[in-house]
C-alpha cells in the first residue's frame, strides 16, 4: 500500500541581502521600502553601462577564525561565506543542533560556484603562452592558489555546508539561474515528502559582483543602464524599468516533516503546501510570449497544494525590472488568477533588494512567510509610473497589513527554468 | 561628403550572410524585405550576434541604444514613447526618416512592442549604410586621403594601413538628432 505524503513545515530561515545582515533587519528595511542599491565598490566599473548593484555588507558574515574553521576558508567563495550566514541562523532558530540522527538531515542548495578573477586568468596565461602548460611553473610561484579550484565549483559549497552543520542525509546543488532557490526548496520539499529524510536544509546563494560575473549581463543588455539614483535603478512594473539590478545574498530554510517537527517540539513557521517547476523549452534568453513556462509552473504549485486559483491571497513575484519579465509575469498572473488576478496583491522585494539570482528564490521564501507571520505585504517600491500591460496591485511604495494565510512566490530564469513555492500559515 | 567606398548591394550581401549564419538559416530565403523577428524567426539575442557580425565584417561599431532611447534622453522623457507605451508622431517621424529607404510602416501611436518585429533586412543594410558614410575626408592617423578597400568590406588607409574610423553608431544616433533639434 502506497503510504501518504508526509506533511512538511518550515521550522527555520534565515538571510543576509543587501538591506538585512540577517532575516530581521531584512524584513523591517523592506517593510520600510528603503534601496539596497549602491554604485559598486567590489570591483572597478569605470567604463562599464551599469556601475550599480546590491552589495551585503561584510560585517554580517561569520567569522570563521573564531570557530577555528580556517582550512574551511580557504576553499570558500564569497557565497558560501553568505550561504553560511544564512544556515547559521536557520540553523539556531530551528535548533537543528538538537536532532540526534544526522543521516536524516539533507542539504539542497541553489549556487553557480565563484567566477574565475581577471588576474586568476591573466595569470594563468602566462603559464600557457607558448602553447604548452607549465605546470610545474606555477606550482613552483606559489601565486596562483589550488584552493580556487573549490572556489569555482558548485558542488563544493554544497559539501562544506554538510560538513559544517553535520548533515549526512543527500547533499546536492541546483544550478538554474534565477529558479534555484526556488528550486532548491521545491525539490528539497518532495525529498521529506517521500521519506526519504526527516529535514533538509535547503536555499540558495549567489555573490556575482565582480567583471566576470558582470560582463556577460552587460553584453547581452540584462542590466538597467538608465536610472537617475541607484536606489531608483530597480522598479520592477513601472513603466520606466530598463534592466534588472545584480545584487548578492542568500536565503535559507529549515524544512522538516511535520511528525517530526511537533514531535521534538520545534516551532512552526509556516507550511511548505506545494511546489511546481517547469520549463518554456522556447528559446534562451526570451519569455514564452504568453508566458505559458510560468503559467504551468504556477498552477502546479496550486494543484500540488491541493488548492485552486482561488485560494491564493498574495504573490511574492518574479517581478526583475526588466521589460519583459514583469509584462508576461503579469499576463501569467492574470491568466492564472482570471478575474480575481486584480484583486490580489503582487509585490517584487527585488525592488529594493535588487536581484540575487540563484538566492532570490530563497530570500523571496523566507520574507513570504515573515509577511504572513507578521499579517503584512511587503512593497514594490520605485513604483511611479504605471505601465498599461502591467495591470494588477503591485502594492506600490509602501507595505500594506493584511493578514493572509496561503501565498505564492515566483522565480523565472534565464533559459525558461520556471519554479514557483505555495506556503501557508501553519494550520493543525 | 559621403564616401561610397562599399556597393549598396555588397552591403545587402553581407548583412544577409550574417544573419544567415547568425540565425542558422539558409541565405535564400532572406529578402530585403523580411522581417527579422517575424518572418526569419530571430530572437532577442540574435540581434546582438549578427550586429557583432557586421561589426566584424565592416569594423563599424553598431549603436548599443535604440533611436527612441536616444530621444527620450535628448528631448526628454516621453517624447518618443508615451504614458500608455505608444509611439509618439515625433517618434514616428524620427524613425520614418531615419530608414527612409526600408519602406517601413512606422505610425505614431503603435505599440513599443511591434516595433522590434519592424527590423527588416533593408533596414540594418540602411544603418550600416549610415555607419560607413561617416569615413572621414583624411586618415586619422597620417592625414592621407586615399582609402583603399580590403576584401570588400574593410576600408583602409592607402598610405600607411590603418583601419579606416568610423562615427561609432551611439555617436552618430546622437548627432543625427542634434541636427534635427537645431533644424527645427
Amino acid at each position: 500500500m502506497q503510504q501518504k505524503e508526509k506533511r512538511v513545515v518550515v521550522t527555520g530561515y534565515g538571510m543576509i541581502t543587501p538591506i538585512g545582515k540577517d532575516s530581521r533587519q531584512t524584513f523591517e528595511n523592506a517593510k520600510n521600502g528603503v534601496s539596497g542599491i549602491s554604485l559598486l565598490s567590489s570591483f572597478e566599473t569605470e567604463g562599464l553601462p551599469c556601475r550599480i548593484g546590491g552589495q551585503v555588507d561584510d560585517s554580517g558574515l561569520n567569522d570563521f577564525t573564531a570557530k577555528g574553521l580556517q582550512g574551511i576558508e580557504k576553499c570558500s567563495s564569497r557565497g558560501l561565506k553568505l550561504m553560511i550566514s544564512a544556515v547559521s541562523e536557520a540553523a539556531e532558530s530551528a535548533g537543528l543542533d538538537s536532532i540526534q540522527n544526522r543521516n536524516r538531515i539533507g542539504v539542497s542548495l541553489g549556487y553557480h560556484g565563484e567566477n574565475p578573477s581577471v588576474e586568476d586568468l591573466v595569470l594563468l596565461h602566462r603559464y600557457g603562452g607558448a602553447g604548452v602548460w607549465d605546470v610545474s611553473g606555477l606550482t613552483k610561484t606559489g601565486v596562483y592558489s589550488f584552493f580556487n579550484f573549490f572556489r569555482r565549483k558548485p558542488d563544493v559549497a554544497t559539501s562544506i555546508l554538510s560538513i559544517l552543520f553535520n548533515c549526512k542525509g543527500s547533499s546536492f546543488t541546483i544550478v538554474s539561474a534565477c529558479a534555484a532557490g526556488s528550486q532548491a526548496i521545491g525539490e528539497a520539499l518532495g525529498i521529506i515528502r517521500e521519506g526519504r529524510a526527516d529535514a533538509m536544509i535547503a536555499g540558495g546563494s549567489e555573490s556575482n559582483l565582480n567583471f566576470m560575473g558582470f560582463v556577460g549581463f552587460v553584453l547581452i543588455r540584462a542590466l538597467s543602464e538608465r536610472y537617475s539614483s541607484p536606489e531608483k535603478a530597480s522598479r520592477p512594473f513601472d513603466r520606466k524599468r530598463n534592466g534588472f539590478v545584480m545584487s548578492e545574498g542568500a536565503g535559507a530554510l529549515v524544512l522538516e516533516s511535520l511528525d517530526h517537527a511537533l514531535e521534538r517540539k520545534a516551532p512552526i513557521f509556516a507550511e511548505v503546501l506545494g511546489y511546481g517547476s517547469s520549463a518554456d523549452a522556447f528559446r534562451i534568453t526570451d519569455i514564452h510570449p504568453k508566458g505559458d513556462g510560468a503559467v504551468f509552473a504556477m498552477q502546479r504549485a496550486i494543484a500540488d497544494a491541493g488548492l485552486t486559483a482561488s485560494d491564493i491571497e498574495y504573490i511574492n513575484a518574479h517581478g526583475t525590472s526588466t521589460l519583459q519579465n514583469d509584462q508576461i509575469e503579469t499576463l501569467a498572473i492574470n491568466r492564472v488568477l482570471g478575474e480575481r488576478a486584480k484583486d490580489v496583491p503582487v509585490s517584487s522585494n527585488k525592488s529594493m533588494m535588487g536581484h540575487t539570482i540563484a538566492a532570490a528564490g530563497a530570500i523571496e521564501a523566507g520574507l513570504t512567510i515573515m509577511g504572513m507571520n507578521n499579517g503584512i505585504v511587503l512593497p514594490t517600491i520605485n513604483h511611479e509610473f504605471p505601465d498599461p500591460k502591467c495591470d494588477l496591485d503591485y502594492v506600490p511604495n509602501h507595505a500594506r497589513k493584511l493578514e493572509h494565510g496561503i501565498a505564492l512566490s515566483n522565480s523565472f530564469g534565464f533559459g525558461g527554468q520556471n519554479a514557483c513555492l505555495c506556503f501557508g500559515k501553519f494550520r493543525q | 561628403m559621403k564616401q561610397n567606398l562599399i556597393p549598396e548591394q555588397r552591403v545587402l550581401e553581407e548583412v544577409t550572410k550574417a544573419i544567415a549564419e547568425g540565425i542558422d538559416i539558409h541565405p535564400a530565403i532572406i529578402k530585403p524585405e523580411s522581417s527579422l523577428m517575424k518572418d526569419l524567426g530571430a530572437e532577442s539575442l540574435d540581434f546582438l550576434d549578427i550586429n557583432y557580425r557586421l561589426e566584424q565584417s565592416f569594423g563599424i561599431k553598431m549603436a548599443r541604444r535604440s533611436v527612441l532611447d536616444h530621444m527620450e534622453e535628448l528631448f526628454g522623457e516621453e517624447s518618443a514613447i508615451d504614458s500608455d507605451g505608444k509611439l509618439t508622431g515625433k517618434a514616428a517621424e524620427v524613425l520614418s526618416m531615419r530608414y527612409d529607404g526600408a519602406g517601413l510602416q512606422i505610425q505614431a501611436g503603435m505599440d513599443m512592442d511591434e516595433l522590434p518585429s519592424m527590423v527588416t533586412v533593408s533596414s540594418i543594410v540602411e544603418v550600416v549604410m549610415n555607419l560607413l558614410d561617416t569615413l572621414p575626408d583624411k586618415c586619422v592617423n597620417c592625414g592621407a586621403g586615399n582609402w583603399s578597400l580590403q576584401e570588400e568590406t574593410r576600408i583602409q588607409c592607402g598610405s600607411c594601413n590603418e583601419a579606416a574610423s568610423f562615427t561609432s553608431g551611439d555617436d552618430l544616433t546622437q548627432d543625427w538628432l542634434k541636427q534635427i533639434q537645431e533644424s527645427k
